[in-house]
Protein backbone atom coordinates (compact mmCIF):
# COMPACT_ATOMS: atom_id res chain seq x y z
CA UNK A 1 0.00 0.00 0.00
CA UNK A 2 2.06 2.58 1.34
CA UNK A 3 5.20 3.66 3.77
CA UNK A 4 4.48 7.24 6.02
CA UNK A 5 7.00 8.85 8.07
CA UNK A 6 5.61 10.37 11.57
CA UNK A 7 8.36 12.37 13.97
CA UNK A 8 8.24 10.84 17.49
CA UNK A 9 5.53 13.38 18.78
CA UNK A 10 3.43 12.89 15.93
CA UNK A 11 3.67 9.71 16.61
CA UNK A 12 2.82 9.60 20.68
CA UNK A 13 -0.22 11.54 19.60
CA UNK A 14 -0.98 8.88 17.18
CA UNK A 15 -1.04 6.17 19.29
CA UNK A 16 -3.05 8.69 21.94
CA UNK A 17 -5.98 8.41 19.49
CA UNK A 18 -5.60 4.45 18.63
CA UNK A 19 -6.01 3.47 22.10
CA UNK A 20 -9.21 6.08 22.46
CA UNK A 21 -10.45 4.66 19.47
CA UNK A 22 -9.94 0.96 20.25
CA UNK A 23 -8.92 -2.38 22.31
CA UNK A 24 -5.35 -1.85 21.88
CA UNK A 25 -2.56 -3.96 23.86
CA UNK A 26 0.94 -2.67 23.59
CA UNK A 27 4.45 -3.55 24.68
CA UNK A 28 4.85 -1.86 28.41
CA UNK A 29 8.04 -2.27 31.17
CA UNK A 30 7.19 -4.79 33.66
CA UNK A 31 9.69 -4.06 36.54
CA UNK A 32 13.18 -4.94 34.43
CA UNK A 33 11.18 -6.57 31.80
CA UNK A 34 8.50 -5.97 29.12
CA UNK A 35 5.30 -7.50 28.37
CA UNK A 36 1.80 -7.04 26.31
CA UNK A 37 -0.82 -5.68 28.17
CA UNK A 38 -3.83 -3.17 27.60
CA UNK A 39 -2.57 -0.22 26.51
CA UNK A 40 -3.96 3.13 28.15
CA UNK A 41 -1.54 5.94 26.67
CA UNK A 42 1.17 6.16 24.51
CA UNK A 43 3.89 7.18 26.84
CA UNK A 44 3.40 3.54 28.22
CA UNK A 45 4.34 2.03 24.69
CA UNK A 46 8.21 0.77 24.90
CA UNK A 47 8.75 0.30 21.54
CA UNK A 48 12.67 0.14 22.62
CA UNK A 49 11.83 -2.93 24.06
CA UNK A 50 14.05 -6.19 24.11
CA UNK A 51 11.56 -9.24 24.69
CA UNK A 52 8.51 -9.88 25.97
CA UNK A 53 7.87 -12.57 29.09
CA UNK A 54 5.51 -14.05 26.98
CA UNK A 55 4.67 -13.49 23.05
CA UNK A 56 1.82 -11.72 21.32
CA UNK A 57 -0.07 -15.52 21.09
CA UNK A 58 -1.65 -14.68 24.84
CA UNK A 59 -4.28 -12.81 22.50
CA UNK A 60 -5.08 -15.12 20.34
CA UNK A 61 -4.37 -18.59 22.04
CA UNK A 62 -5.38 -17.00 25.50
CA UNK A 63 -3.75 -19.15 28.56
CA UNK A 64 -7.23 -20.29 29.55
CA UNK A 65 -9.98 -20.04 27.32
CA UNK A 66 -14.03 -20.91 27.23
CA UNK A 67 -14.74 -22.91 24.17
CA UNK A 68 -18.61 -23.84 24.93
CA UNK A 69 -21.23 -23.92 26.77
CA UNK A 70 -23.33 -27.69 27.70
CA UNK A 71 -25.88 -28.95 29.88
CA UNK A 72 -26.84 -32.12 30.90
CA UNK A 73 -29.05 -32.78 27.85
CA UNK A 74 -26.08 -32.57 25.62
CA UNK A 75 -26.80 -29.49 23.93
CA UNK A 76 -24.08 -26.63 23.72
CA UNK A 77 -23.32 -23.60 22.13
CA UNK A 78 -19.67 -22.61 21.00
CA UNK A 79 -18.66 -19.31 22.85
CA UNK A 80 -16.72 -17.32 19.83
CA UNK A 81 -17.36 -13.99 20.39
CA UNK A 82 -14.44 -11.41 20.69
CA UNK A 83 -14.47 -7.45 19.91
CA UNK A 84 -11.52 -6.06 17.46
CA UNK A 85 -8.34 -5.46 18.71
CA UNK A 86 -4.84 -3.78 18.31
CA UNK A 87 -1.59 -5.45 19.02
CA UNK A 88 0.97 -3.08 19.27
CA UNK A 89 4.73 -3.76 19.00
CA UNK A 90 5.08 -6.90 17.76
CA UNK A 91 9.12 -8.21 17.03
CA UNK A 92 9.66 -9.96 13.47
CA UNK A 93 10.01 -12.83 14.72
CA UNK A 94 6.97 -13.20 16.52
CA UNK A 95 5.19 -12.02 13.30
CA UNK A 96 6.78 -15.16 11.80
CA UNK A 97 5.11 -17.64 14.52
CA UNK A 98 2.11 -15.89 14.43
CA UNK A 99 1.89 -16.66 10.27
CA UNK A 100 2.65 -20.52 11.84
CA UNK A 101 0.05 -20.65 14.19
CA UNK A 102 -2.45 -19.39 11.32
CA UNK A 103 -1.45 -22.33 9.42
CA UNK A 104 -1.92 -24.94 12.23
CA UNK A 105 -5.19 -23.64 13.40
CA UNK A 106 -6.43 -22.85 9.86
CA UNK A 107 -5.92 -26.57 8.74
CA UNK A 108 -8.37 -29.51 8.42
CA UNK A 109 -11.36 -28.77 9.93
CA UNK A 110 -10.19 -24.94 11.56
CA UNK A 111 -10.16 -23.78 14.58
CA UNK A 112 -12.73 -21.44 15.34
CA UNK A 113 -11.82 -20.13 18.05
CA UNK A 114 -8.60 -19.17 17.14
CA UNK A 115 -9.48 -17.98 13.44
CA UNK A 116 -12.33 -15.05 15.02
CA UNK A 117 -9.41 -13.84 17.58
CA UNK A 118 -7.31 -13.27 14.10
CA UNK A 119 -9.62 -12.28 11.96
CA UNK A 120 -10.58 -9.49 14.94
CA UNK A 121 -6.47 -8.61 15.61
CA UNK A 122 -4.83 -6.21 13.87
CA UNK A 123 -1.28 -6.64 13.88
CA UNK A 124 0.97 -3.96 14.33
CA UNK A 125 5.10 -5.16 13.56
CA UNK A 126 7.97 -3.17 14.84
CA UNK A 127 11.98 -3.82 13.54
CA UNK A 128 13.83 -4.80 16.73
CA UNK A 129 15.43 -1.72 18.43
CA UNK A 130 17.25 -3.40 21.08
CA UNK A 131 18.26 -7.07 21.01
CA UNK A 132 17.51 -8.90 24.22
CA UNK A 133 20.83 -11.13 25.96
CA UNK A 134 18.81 -14.93 24.27
CA UNK A 135 17.70 -13.84 20.57
CA UNK A 136 18.99 -16.23 17.81
CA UNK A 137 16.41 -14.97 15.08
CA UNK A 138 19.11 -13.85 12.76
CA UNK A 139 20.29 -17.96 12.52
CA UNK A 140 16.43 -18.81 11.55
CA UNK A 141 16.40 -15.90 8.88
CA UNK A 142 13.13 -14.24 11.11
CA UNK A 143 14.95 -10.98 12.42
CA UNK A 144 13.05 -9.28 9.78
CA UNK A 145 9.43 -9.45 8.16
CA UNK A 146 8.20 -8.77 4.91
CA UNK A 147 4.83 -9.93 5.41
CA UNK A 148 2.25 -11.77 8.06
CA UNK A 149 1.46 -8.12 9.45
CA UNK A 150 -0.72 -4.86 8.98
CA UNK A 151 1.27 -2.31 9.77
CA UNK A 152 5.09 -2.56 10.41
CA UNK A 153 7.05 0.61 12.49
CA UNK A 154 10.68 1.17 11.93
CA UNK A 155 12.57 3.56 14.67
CA UNK A 156 14.84 5.78 12.48
CA UNK A 157 16.56 8.88 14.59
CA UNK A 158 13.71 11.08 15.70
CA UNK A 159 10.88 9.36 13.50
CA UNK A 160 8.75 6.37 12.95
CA UNK A 161 8.28 4.87 9.16
CA UNK A 162 5.03 3.44 8.90
CA UNK A 163 4.56 0.43 6.50
CA UNK A 164 1.18 0.00 5.60
CA UNK A 165 0.03 -2.87 4.02
CA UNK A 166 -3.44 -4.16 4.51
CA UNK A 167 -6.80 -2.30 5.15
CA UNK A 168 -6.73 -2.99 8.57
CA UNK A 169 -3.61 -1.07 8.79
CA UNK A 170 -5.44 1.93 6.93
CA UNK A 171 -8.07 1.84 9.10
CA UNK A 172 -5.48 2.78 12.01
CA UNK A 173 -3.46 5.60 9.89
CA UNK A 174 -7.20 7.65 9.87
CA UNK A 175 -6.29 8.47 13.02
CA UNK A 176 -3.47 11.27 12.20
CA UNK A 177 -3.00 14.09 10.06
CA UNK A 178 0.29 14.51 10.01
CA UNK A 179 1.52 11.72 8.11
CA UNK A 180 4.25 12.30 5.21
CA UNK A 181 5.36 9.59 2.32
CA UNK A 182 8.57 8.01 3.10
CA UNK A 183 10.95 9.31 0.95
CA UNK A 184 14.14 7.33 -1.02
CA UNK A 185 16.66 7.97 1.65
CA UNK A 186 14.35 6.89 4.55
CA UNK A 187 13.72 3.99 3.01
CA UNK A 188 17.90 3.32 2.36
CA UNK A 189 17.57 4.00 6.22
CA UNK A 190 14.88 1.45 7.04
CA UNK A 191 17.31 -1.03 5.08
CA UNK A 192 19.95 0.26 6.68
CA UNK A 193 18.24 -1.28 10.07
CA UNK A 194 17.04 -4.20 8.76
CA UNK A 195 20.38 -5.56 7.85
CA UNK A 196 21.67 -4.30 10.50
CA UNK A 197 19.26 -6.43 12.78
CA UNK A 198 20.30 -9.55 10.99
CA UNK A 199 23.80 -9.24 12.42
CA UNK A 200 22.60 -8.09 15.85
CA UNK A 201 19.90 -10.33 16.77
CA UNK A 202 22.01 -13.21 16.82
CA UNK A 203 23.41 -14.02 20.02
CA UNK A 204 23.74 -17.86 19.54
CA UNK A 205 24.51 -18.84 16.32
CA UNK A 206 23.46 -21.65 15.05
CA UNK A 207 25.59 -23.57 13.07
CA UNK A 208 23.56 -25.13 10.74
CA UNK A 209 20.83 -23.83 8.57
CA UNK A 210 17.30 -24.47 9.45
CA UNK A 211 16.04 -26.25 6.57
CA UNK A 212 18.73 -28.80 7.45
CA UNK A 213 17.63 -29.06 11.10
CA UNK A 214 15.00 -31.91 9.88
CA UNK A 215 18.02 -34.33 8.70
CA UNK A 216 19.96 -33.50 11.10
CA UNK A 217 17.61 -34.16 13.70
CA UNK A 218 16.86 -37.52 11.52
CA UNK A 219 20.53 -38.35 12.41
CA UNK A 220 20.35 -37.62 16.05
CA UNK A 221 17.49 -40.15 17.81
CA UNK A 222 20.09 -41.88 20.24
CA UNK A 223 22.48 -38.99 20.53
CA UNK A 224 23.47 -39.12 24.44
CA UNK A 225 22.85 -35.10 24.41
CA UNK A 226 19.04 -36.11 25.59
CA UNK A 227 19.64 -38.42 28.27
CA UNK A 228 22.53 -35.63 30.09
CA UNK A 229 20.55 -32.53 29.51
CA UNK A 230 17.03 -34.67 30.52
CA UNK A 231 18.73 -35.33 34.19
CA UNK A 232 18.70 -31.77 34.56
CA UNK A 233 14.75 -31.46 33.65
CA UNK A 234 12.04 -30.06 36.29
CA UNK A 235 9.38 -30.97 33.35
CA UNK A 236 8.36 -27.68 34.44
CA UNK A 237 6.72 -26.75 31.53
CA UNK A 238 8.58 -23.36 31.16
CA UNK A 239 10.15 -23.43 27.45
CA UNK A 240 6.65 -24.37 26.10
CA UNK A 241 4.71 -22.34 27.74
CA UNK A 242 6.82 -19.46 26.50
CA UNK A 243 7.32 -20.75 23.15
CA UNK A 244 5.41 -18.21 20.41
CA UNK A 245 5.01 -21.70 18.48
CA UNK A 246 3.71 -23.60 20.75
CA UNK A 247 0.09 -24.05 21.08
CA UNK A 248 -0.82 -27.46 22.37
CA UNK A 249 -3.78 -27.61 24.92
CA UNK A 250 -5.54 -29.65 27.68
CA UNK A 251 -9.71 -29.43 27.95
CA UNK A 252 -11.42 -29.15 30.71
CA UNK A 253 -14.94 -29.30 31.92
CA UNK A 254 -16.45 -27.54 34.95
CA UNK A 255 -19.95 -27.58 35.79
CA UNK A 256 -21.99 -24.38 37.86
CA UNK A 257 -23.81 -25.60 41.64
CA UNK A 258 -26.65 -26.80 39.87
CA UNK A 259 -24.95 -29.70 37.88
CA UNK A 260 -26.58 -29.34 35.10
CA UNK A 261 -24.95 -26.78 33.27
CA UNK A 262 -20.86 -26.44 32.74
CA UNK A 263 -18.50 -24.47 30.62
CA UNK A 264 -15.76 -26.32 28.16
CA UNK A 265 -12.40 -24.98 28.75
CA UNK A 266 -8.90 -25.18 26.82
CA UNK A 267 -5.73 -24.52 29.09
CA UNK A 268 -2.24 -24.16 27.46
CA UNK A 269 -0.50 -27.76 28.20
CA UNK A 270 3.12 -28.40 27.39
CA UNK A 271 4.66 -31.86 26.00
CA UNK A 272 7.86 -31.37 28.78
CA UNK A 273 4.76 -32.04 31.12
CA UNK A 274 5.08 -35.47 33.17
CA UNK A 275 1.12 -36.57 32.09
CA UNK A 276 1.16 -34.36 29.23
CA UNK A 277 1.24 -37.92 26.68
CA UNK A 278 -1.26 -39.98 28.74
CA UNK A 279 -4.25 -41.03 27.42
CA UNK A 280 -7.41 -42.96 28.55
CA UNK A 281 -6.57 -46.57 30.33
CA UNK A 282 -3.33 -44.67 32.10
CA UNK A 283 -0.88 -45.38 29.20
CA UNK A 284 1.61 -42.41 29.32
CA UNK A 285 3.39 -42.47 26.06
CA UNK A 286 6.25 -40.25 27.10
CA UNK A 287 6.50 -41.06 30.47
CA UNK A 288 10.54 -40.43 30.69
CA UNK A 289 11.86 -36.78 30.92
CA UNK A 290 14.64 -38.10 28.61
CA UNK A 291 11.61 -38.78 25.78
CA UNK A 292 9.83 -35.25 26.40
CA UNK A 293 13.06 -33.18 26.82
CA UNK A 294 13.82 -34.83 22.99
CA UNK A 295 10.14 -34.58 21.78
CA UNK A 296 10.52 -30.99 21.94
CA UNK A 297 13.50 -30.57 19.51
CA UNK A 298 11.56 -33.35 17.20
CA UNK A 299 8.75 -31.27 17.30
CA UNK A 300 10.56 -27.48 16.51
CA UNK A 301 12.99 -28.99 14.42
CA UNK A 302 11.14 -31.99 12.87
CA UNK A 303 7.38 -33.30 12.85
CA UNK A 304 6.15 -29.84 11.97
CA UNK A 305 8.14 -29.13 8.98
CA UNK A 306 7.15 -32.81 7.53
CA UNK A 307 3.31 -31.25 8.47
CA UNK A 308 3.35 -27.45 7.51
CA UNK A 309 6.94 -27.12 6.17
CA UNK A 310 8.10 -24.47 8.79
CA UNK A 311 10.97 -24.78 11.11
CA UNK A 312 9.01 -24.07 14.95
CA UNK A 313 11.31 -22.13 16.09
CA UNK A 314 11.84 -18.31 14.98
CA UNK A 315 14.57 -17.58 17.39
CA UNK A 316 13.35 -15.53 20.12
CA UNK A 317 15.13 -16.86 22.76
CA UNK A 318 12.53 -16.97 25.48
CA UNK A 319 13.06 -20.55 26.00
CA UNK A 320 16.67 -19.90 26.68
CA UNK A 321 15.79 -17.44 29.58
CA UNK A 322 12.80 -19.06 31.43
CA UNK A 323 14.58 -22.26 32.22
CA UNK A 324 15.79 -22.35 35.30
CA UNK A 325 17.65 -24.98 34.79
CA UNK A 326 19.88 -23.47 32.12
CA UNK A 327 19.30 -26.69 29.65
CA UNK A 328 16.66 -25.67 26.73
CA UNK A 329 18.88 -23.60 24.62
CA UNK A 330 18.18 -24.98 21.16
CA UNK A 331 20.84 -23.89 19.34
CA UNK A 332 23.58 -25.69 22.17
CA UNK A 333 21.91 -28.66 21.20
CA UNK A 334 21.69 -28.52 17.92
CA UNK A 335 25.16 -27.46 17.50
CA UNK A 336 26.17 -30.35 19.39
CA UNK A 337 24.38 -32.60 17.32
CA UNK A 338 25.87 -31.03 14.02
CA UNK A 339 29.44 -31.45 15.73
CA UNK A 340 28.80 -35.19 16.64
CA UNK A 341 27.93 -35.98 12.79
CA UNK B 1 -30.98 -39.29 45.41
CA UNK B 2 -30.14 -38.28 48.23
CA UNK B 3 -27.21 -35.89 49.20
CA UNK B 4 -23.73 -37.58 50.40
CA UNK B 5 -23.50 -37.39 54.03
CA UNK B 6 -20.49 -35.39 54.81
CA UNK B 7 -18.70 -34.76 57.76
CA UNK B 8 -15.36 -32.31 58.89
CA UNK B 9 -12.62 -33.71 61.17
CA UNK B 10 -9.99 -31.57 62.22
CA UNK B 11 -6.58 -32.85 64.53
CA UNK B 12 -3.54 -30.99 64.26
CA UNK B 13 -4.32 -27.79 62.63
CA UNK B 14 -4.89 -23.98 62.70
CA UNK B 15 -8.44 -25.01 61.15
CA UNK B 16 -8.08 -22.96 58.73
CA UNK B 17 -8.78 -24.63 55.82
CA UNK B 18 -12.24 -25.32 57.72
CA UNK B 19 -11.91 -21.54 57.58
CA UNK B 20 -11.75 -21.53 53.56
CA UNK B 21 -14.83 -23.54 53.42
CA UNK B 22 -17.11 -21.03 55.29
CA UNK B 23 -15.40 -18.36 53.12
CA UNK B 24 -17.65 -20.11 50.06
CA UNK B 25 -20.16 -17.36 51.85
CA UNK B 26 -23.57 -17.11 49.16
CA UNK B 27 -21.76 -20.55 47.45
CA UNK B 28 -21.77 -22.12 50.98
CA UNK B 29 -25.75 -22.35 50.16
CA UNK B 30 -25.25 -24.02 46.93
CA UNK B 31 -22.77 -26.28 48.60
CA UNK B 32 -25.73 -27.12 50.61
CA UNK B 33 -28.11 -28.29 47.73
CA UNK B 34 -25.50 -30.52 47.15
CA UNK B 35 -23.94 -32.14 50.61
CA UNK B 36 -25.47 -32.29 54.00
CA UNK B 37 -23.29 -32.16 56.60
CA UNK B 38 -24.16 -34.44 59.93
CA UNK B 39 -20.84 -34.02 61.69
CA UNK B 40 -18.69 -30.74 61.72
CA UNK B 41 -17.52 -29.26 64.64
CA UNK B 42 -16.71 -26.01 63.91
CA UNK B 43 -20.03 -25.68 62.45
CA UNK B 44 -23.10 -27.89 64.29
CA UNK B 45 -23.04 -30.04 67.43
CA UNK B 46 -24.51 -33.00 65.50
CA UNK B 47 -22.74 -36.84 65.49
CA UNK B 48 -23.29 -39.18 62.97
CA UNK B 49 -22.32 -42.70 63.18
CA UNK B 50 -21.68 -43.33 59.14
CA UNK B 51 -20.07 -40.96 56.81
CA UNK B 52 -20.54 -40.71 52.62
CA UNK B 53 -17.31 -38.45 52.28
CA UNK B 54 -14.99 -37.48 55.25
CA UNK B 55 -12.82 -34.27 55.26
CA UNK B 56 -9.47 -34.88 57.88
CA UNK B 57 -8.14 -31.58 57.93
CA UNK B 58 -4.64 -31.28 60.24
CA UNK B 59 -2.01 -33.84 61.03
CA UNK B 60 -1.54 -36.81 63.24
CA UNK B 61 0.48 -35.92 66.29
CA UNK B 62 -0.69 -37.86 68.87
CA UNK B 63 -0.87 -41.96 69.16
CA UNK B 64 -4.83 -41.36 69.84
CA UNK B 65 -5.23 -39.27 67.02
CA UNK B 66 -4.04 -42.34 64.77
CA UNK B 67 -6.91 -44.60 66.74
CA UNK B 68 -9.62 -41.91 65.63
CA UNK B 69 -8.62 -41.52 62.26
CA UNK B 70 -8.70 -44.81 61.62
CA UNK B 71 -12.30 -45.15 63.03
CA UNK B 72 -13.46 -42.46 60.75
CA UNK B 73 -11.83 -44.17 57.51
CA UNK B 74 -13.83 -47.35 59.23
CA UNK B 75 -17.11 -45.12 58.64
CA UNK B 76 -16.27 -43.70 56.05
CA UNK B 77 -17.01 -44.63 52.08
CA UNK B 78 -15.00 -42.04 50.64
CA UNK B 79 -11.76 -40.12 52.91
CA UNK B 80 -10.62 -36.84 51.63
CA UNK B 81 -7.25 -34.98 53.13
CA UNK B 82 -7.68 -30.69 53.28
CA UNK B 83 -4.94 -28.73 53.36
CA UNK B 84 -1.40 -29.37 53.43
CA UNK B 85 -1.48 -30.94 57.18
CA UNK B 86 -3.52 -33.37 56.07
CA UNK B 87 -2.33 -34.16 52.82
CA UNK B 88 2.02 -33.63 53.38
CA UNK B 89 1.89 -33.28 57.23
CA UNK B 90 2.71 -29.67 56.67
CA UNK B 91 4.53 -27.27 59.22
CA UNK B 92 3.72 -29.56 61.58
CA UNK B 93 6.31 -32.02 59.86
CA UNK B 94 9.32 -29.75 61.11
CA UNK B 95 9.19 -31.48 64.56
CA UNK B 96 10.26 -34.44 62.99
CA UNK B 97 14.10 -33.38 62.22
CA UNK B 98 14.41 -32.91 66.16
CA UNK B 99 14.33 -35.33 68.68
CA UNK B 100 11.05 -35.44 70.41
CA UNK B 101 12.10 -34.89 73.71
CA UNK B 102 14.31 -32.05 73.13
CA UNK B 103 10.94 -30.92 71.18
CA UNK B 104 8.36 -31.25 73.94
CA UNK B 105 11.17 -29.15 76.53
CA UNK B 106 11.48 -26.58 74.33
CA UNK B 107 7.47 -26.16 73.46
CA UNK B 108 6.41 -26.78 76.79
CA UNK B 109 9.65 -26.00 79.15
CA UNK B 110 8.27 -27.70 83.19
CA UNK B 111 5.16 -29.11 82.04
CA UNK B 112 6.91 -31.02 79.34
CA UNK B 113 5.87 -34.34 81.29
CA UNK B 114 2.10 -33.88 82.01
CA UNK B 115 0.22 -36.59 80.49
CA UNK B 116 -2.15 -34.67 77.76
CA UNK B 117 1.02 -33.45 76.02
CA UNK B 118 1.79 -36.97 74.72
CA UNK B 119 3.04 -36.23 71.16
CA UNK B 120 4.50 -38.31 68.65
CA UNK B 121 5.91 -38.21 65.54
CA UNK B 122 4.20 -36.05 62.90
CA UNK B 123 1.92 -37.90 60.00
CA UNK B 124 0.04 -36.74 56.98
CA UNK B 125 -3.54 -38.32 57.00
CA UNK B 126 -1.90 -40.64 54.31
CA UNK B 127 0.49 -42.14 56.40
CA UNK B 128 -2.23 -43.35 58.81
CA UNK B 129 -4.82 -44.65 56.64
CA UNK B 130 -5.81 -44.69 52.69
CA UNK B 131 -6.94 -41.57 51.18
CA UNK B 132 -9.32 -41.04 48.49
CA UNK B 133 -8.60 -37.73 47.21
CA UNK B 134 -5.83 -34.91 48.50
CA UNK B 135 -7.24 -31.24 48.48
CA UNK B 136 -4.22 -29.28 48.63
CA UNK B 137 -2.78 -26.21 50.01
CA UNK B 138 -2.16 -23.61 52.95
CA UNK B 139 -4.73 -22.99 53.11
CA UNK B 140 -7.10 -24.76 50.36
CA UNK B 141 -8.04 -22.73 47.81
CA UNK B 142 -12.13 -22.43 48.35
CA UNK B 143 -13.05 -22.56 44.32
CA UNK B 144 -10.56 -25.66 43.81
CA UNK B 145 -12.57 -27.14 47.30
CA UNK B 146 -15.93 -26.34 45.44
CA UNK B 147 -14.90 -27.90 42.09
CA UNK B 148 -13.91 -31.32 43.93
CA UNK B 149 -17.11 -31.35 45.35
CA UNK B 150 -19.20 -30.77 42.66
CA UNK B 151 -17.06 -33.47 40.68
CA UNK B 152 -17.43 -35.92 43.31
CA UNK B 153 -21.47 -34.84 43.54
CA UNK B 154 -21.46 -35.68 39.81
CA UNK B 155 -19.67 -39.25 40.10
CA UNK B 156 -16.78 -37.71 38.38
CA UNK B 157 -12.95 -37.87 38.97
CA UNK B 158 -11.40 -34.25 39.96
CA UNK B 159 -8.65 -33.12 37.85
CA UNK B 160 -6.19 -32.26 40.14
CA UNK B 161 -2.53 -31.04 39.04
CA UNK B 162 -0.02 -32.77 38.87
CA UNK B 163 2.75 -30.38 37.27
CA UNK B 164 4.89 -27.86 38.70
CA UNK B 165 3.71 -24.02 39.77
CA UNK B 166 6.04 -23.10 36.86
CA UNK B 167 2.94 -23.60 34.53
CA UNK B 168 0.76 -20.97 36.22
CA UNK B 169 3.44 -18.95 36.76
CA UNK B 170 4.14 -18.85 33.29
CA UNK B 171 0.54 -18.10 32.22
CA UNK B 172 0.71 -15.29 34.80
CA UNK B 173 3.66 -13.92 33.19
CA UNK B 174 5.45 -13.63 35.86
CA UNK B 175 9.08 -13.17 35.80
CA UNK B 176 11.02 -16.13 37.74
CA UNK B 177 12.03 -15.28 41.04
CA UNK B 178 15.27 -16.97 40.61
CA UNK B 179 15.98 -14.20 38.01
CA UNK B 180 16.06 -12.18 41.38
CA UNK B 181 18.05 -14.58 42.70
CA UNK B 182 15.96 -15.84 45.34
CA UNK B 183 15.40 -19.66 45.44
CA UNK B 184 11.71 -20.96 44.49
CA UNK B 185 10.21 -24.12 45.18
CA UNK B 186 8.05 -23.44 42.38
CA UNK B 187 9.83 -26.31 39.81
CA UNK B 188 9.33 -28.74 42.42
CA UNK B 189 5.98 -28.12 43.12
CA UNK B 190 2.32 -29.43 42.57
CA UNK B 191 -0.06 -26.55 41.05
CA UNK B 192 -3.44 -25.67 41.52
CA UNK B 193 -2.74 -22.63 43.06
CA UNK B 194 -2.77 -20.08 40.68
CA UNK B 195 1.06 -19.62 41.35
CA UNK B 196 -0.47 -17.07 44.11
CA UNK B 197 2.59 -16.48 46.05
CA UNK B 198 4.86 -15.75 43.12
CA UNK B 199 2.62 -13.42 41.39
CA UNK B 200 2.61 -11.34 44.94
CA UNK B 201 6.56 -11.40 45.20
CA UNK B 202 7.27 -14.17 47.37
CA UNK B 203 9.03 -17.48 45.83
CA UNK B 204 6.97 -20.70 46.15
CA UNK B 205 7.08 -22.12 49.84
CA UNK B 206 6.18 -25.75 48.55
CA UNK B 207 2.54 -25.79 50.40
CA UNK B 208 0.87 -27.91 48.03
CA UNK B 209 3.51 -30.30 47.87
CA UNK B 210 5.95 -32.06 45.19
CA UNK B 211 4.82 -33.10 42.01
CA UNK B 212 4.26 -36.95 42.38
CA UNK B 213 8.09 -37.48 40.45
CA UNK B 214 10.21 -33.65 41.72
CA UNK B 215 13.57 -33.59 40.28
CA UNK B 216 15.10 -33.26 43.15
CA UNK B 217 18.55 -33.53 41.82
CA UNK B 218 18.04 -30.91 39.34
CA UNK B 219 16.98 -28.46 42.40
CA UNK B 220 20.04 -29.48 43.83
CA UNK B 221 22.39 -28.77 40.66
CA UNK B 222 20.88 -25.73 39.80
CA UNK B 223 22.04 -24.01 43.06
CA UNK B 224 25.41 -23.94 41.73
CA UNK B 225 24.33 -21.81 38.75
CA UNK B 226 22.54 -19.59 40.86
CA UNK B 227 25.22 -19.10 43.37
CA UNK B 228 23.26 -20.75 46.17
CA UNK B 229 23.92 -23.96 48.68
CA UNK B 230 22.05 -27.59 49.09
CA UNK B 231 21.92 -25.95 52.03
CA UNK B 232 20.11 -22.74 50.96
CA UNK B 233 17.84 -25.34 49.16
CA UNK B 234 17.03 -27.62 52.56
CA UNK B 235 16.40 -24.39 54.38
CA UNK B 236 13.37 -23.55 51.83
CA UNK B 237 12.25 -26.90 51.95
CA UNK B 238 12.01 -27.81 55.41
CA UNK B 239 8.82 -25.42 56.24
CA UNK B 240 6.58 -27.96 54.05
CA UNK B 241 9.03 -30.24 52.90
CA UNK B 242 10.27 -31.43 56.01
CA UNK B 243 10.39 -35.46 55.97
CA UNK B 244 8.30 -35.74 52.64
CA UNK B 245 7.82 -39.45 50.89
CA UNK B 246 10.48 -39.89 48.52
CA UNK B 247 12.49 -36.56 49.32
CA UNK B 248 13.22 -37.59 53.03
CA UNK B 249 17.18 -36.88 51.96
CA UNK B 250 16.59 -33.46 51.44
CA UNK B 251 14.92 -31.67 54.88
Amino acid sequence: MSVKKLSAKAFNKWVDVCVQEHCVYGVQAKNDRFAFGPLARGVDLRLDYDVTILPPKKYLQPPSEALLKFNKEAEYESITEVEPFVIFGIHPYDIVAISQMDKVFSADNGDIHYMKRREQATLVAVDVQNASDNVFAGSMGTAVVDEGFDILLTRLKDSYLIDIRTEKGEALMKHTKKAEDATEADLKLRQQVQEDNKALLNKHELLTAPQELPALLNQSLDHPVWKEKAELCYSCGSCNLVCPTCYCFDVEDDVDWSLDEGVRRRKWDGCMLAEFAAVAGGHNFRRHREDRYRHRYYRKGRYIHERYGDIACVGCGRCITACTANIANPVEIYNRLREDH
Amino acid sequence: MSKPKVAFFDFACCEGCQLQVYNLEEDILNLLELVEPVEWREAMSDKAEKYDIAFIEGSITRPGDEESLKDIRERSTMLIALGACATIGGVNKLKNNFDLAEVKQCVYSESAGMGHLETSATKSVGEVVKVDYHIHGCPIDKQEFAYIVRCLALGKTPVIPNHPVCVECKMKENICRFEYGEICLGPVTRAGCGAKCPSNGMWCFGCRGYVDNPNVNAAREVMDQYGKTIADLQGKLKLFGSKQEATDEMA
